[in-house]
This record gives C-alpha cells, sequence and structure tokens, in this order.
C-alpha cells in the first residue's frame, strides 16, 4: 500500500528546537552571574530566589536569530534598573542619571547577557541591537527558560524565550 | 597617545573612555562607524581604535573594512570590543583587519592587559 504526503504530517526537517532543549536555568544563572561580576562588580552576586516584582517594571533584551530564535529578556523594578545603571557606569556615572541613560546601561546588560547566552547555544547566530521597554510577548510557553533572582536583595527576572509559536500538532 | 572609542551605548562609551582617560589617552568617542569615520575624516587619527561590532548606521566590522582602505589610517591599531563571541565572528573580524579582539564583559585589568599586549600602554604606565 502506498502512502501520498499531502504535507500535513510533519517532515524531520521542520523539527526546532525549544530552549529547554539547549540549555537549563543553571547555565543562565552562570552565564549572569559571570557577566555581573565583570559588568556591576566582583561583590554582586545574583541570589537565585524569587522576589515580588513591584509595579514599576522595565524590561531591557536582545534576539537571537539562528538555529534557536528568541529573545533574551531581563526585567526589574525601575529603581533596580537605575541602581544597575550607577553601579555598571561606577566613577564613569553622571551626578543624575536621566530615562535615557538607564534604558541605555540596561540595554547594554541585556546585550552582554545576551551575547553570553548566545555563545551557549548552536551557532551561527546574529543579535539584534538591544530594546528597552515591555517585554516581548511569550509565544510557545513550552520555549521558556526564566530564572528568578535577587539583586541586593531587589527581584530580578532572566528569561530566555523563543520568538515563534509552537508547530502545529500533527496526528 | 589618543584612542576613538566606538559603541553605540552611552554606558559603554563611558565605561571604556574611564579606563583608557585613566591610563592618560586622549579619548573621543563615536555612536556609530560612520560617525566615527567622519572624527577620522576631521584628520584627528587615533592611535588605537575599541570598536563594537552592533551598532545602528555603521557596524564595526564595515567600519574596519572602511579604515582599511585607506592607506592613511594604516597605523591606527583596532580592537574589537564587543560581545559577539562566537568563533567565526572573532575570524571575520580579524580577517577584516581588525588587530584584536575583546569579548564583552571585560573587566578594567583585562582591558589593561590587552593594550599591554598590544604596546598600547602609555609609556608611564607600563613602567
Amino acid at each position: 500500500m502506498s502512502t501520498t504526503d499531502t504535507g500535513q504530517r510533519r517532515r524531520g526537517s521542520d523539527s526546532r528546537p525549544v530552549i529547554t532543549d539547549l540549555m537549563d536555568e543553571d547555565t543562565i544563572l552562570a552565564v549572569a552571574g559571570d557577566a555581573w561580576i565583570s559588568l556591576v562588580g566582583e561583590d554582586e552576586v545574583l541570589v537565585p530566589i524569587p522576589g515580588e516584582m513591584p509595579g514599576d517594571v522595565l524590561s531591557s533584551w536582545v534576539d537571537v536569530v539562528g538555529p534557536w530564535t528568541g529573545s533574551v529578556v531581563l526585567t526589574t523594578g525601575r529603581a533596580t534598573a537605575e541602581a544597575l545603571s550607577r553601579a555598571l557606569l561606577r566613577e564613569s556615572a553622571p551626578e543624575v542619571l536621566d530615562d535615557e541613560d538607564v534604558e541605555d546601561a540596561f540595554g547594554e546588560i541585556a546585550n552582554v547577557v545576551g551575547g553570553s547566552i548566545k555563545a551557549a547555544l548552536p551557532g551561527p547566530s546574529g543579535l539584534s541591537l538591544p530594546q528597552v521597554g515591555h517585554s516581548p510577548l511569550v509565544r510557545n510557553p513550552a520555549d521558556v527558560c526564566r530564572v528568578e533572582v535577587l539583586w541586593r536583595g531587589e527581584p530580578l527576572t532572566i528569561s530566555v524565550q523563543g520568538a515563534l509559536p509552537p508547530l502545529p500538532v500533527t496526528h | 597617545m589618543r584612542a576613538l572609542v566606538i559603541d553605540d551605548s552611552r554606558a559603554m562609551r563611558r565605561i571604556v573612555t574611564g579606563i583608557l582617560t585613566n591610563l592618560g589617552y586622549e579619548v573621543r568617542d563615536a555612536g556609530h562607524g560612520r560617525e566615527a569615520l567622519d572624527v577620522l575624516d576631521e584628520g584627528w587619527v587615533p592611535d588605537l581604535a575599541t570598536i563594537d561590532w552592533n551598532m545602528p548606521v555603521m557596524d564595526g566590522l564595515q567600519f574596519v573594512s572602511a579604515v582599511r582602505s585607506n592607506p592613511a589610517w594604516r597605523r591606527m591599531t583596532m580592537m574589537m570590543v564587543t560581545s559577539e563571541s562566537e568563533h567565526t565572528q572573532i575570524v571575520r573580524a580579524l580577517a577584516a583587519g581588525a588587530h584584536e579582539y575583546m569579548i564583552k564583559p571585560f573587566t578594567a585589568d583585562a582591558f589593561r592587559d590587552k593594550l599591554a599586549l598590544l604596546g598600547l600602554l602609555p609609556q608611564e604606565v607600563a613602567l
């Protein structure tokens, strides 16, 4: 008996990895921890404990495009983002940090963490310029790897999330 | 000695400028490759350019290629300072004419070590 391929069945080449096939929370935590030490300070640690996010939050992210496509998103309270920016800039920080300074610095932190995450993923991949604002939507809940940490007692999340919707289920 | 810091992140420009100023460099900065070429066109040719990869308008790789095509800028040392860490990216940058590659994040000490490797520490600092 012969069968006809109607195109409805998923071919092997249609499969794509989800982020949990490629990395786990410990990897994200290790990558972010290393970035924190270099960027923010030697004594600065990320404690893997969830905290309650304040109402006024800010996200910064970069997109990764390659065998896995998605975003590396950092989210924290606006006040924490400002403290982070000041810690990043250290003695180079201006006396008053305006919103643009905070968004720029917080975006650069996402850029560096995203670059390190990308290095741990299969390549070749491209990295976008950082963006700051409201976090991109999760398109596929199965394609998310997320860690919740405290920095100086304040909550921060790092989410590595796919940009593509789930593949259709085949029967 | 002179350095040109090229990065679209104002924060990163401030950080790298701070490190280089502490080492005794006279520093100018630019937010992308095109703006950096404008500085060179003015006749302000640095000993060192630190160059981010991903930037709007003109990226770091395009800037390196543009500099390499102009013999008047040949003496300038170009160091990529970027979060792009894939081996193929490093090879591409070096093949285009960059002299050194530094991956973000970095510490001030690591930055200084790279400059020492390139023979670009001002004499009074190197001693």
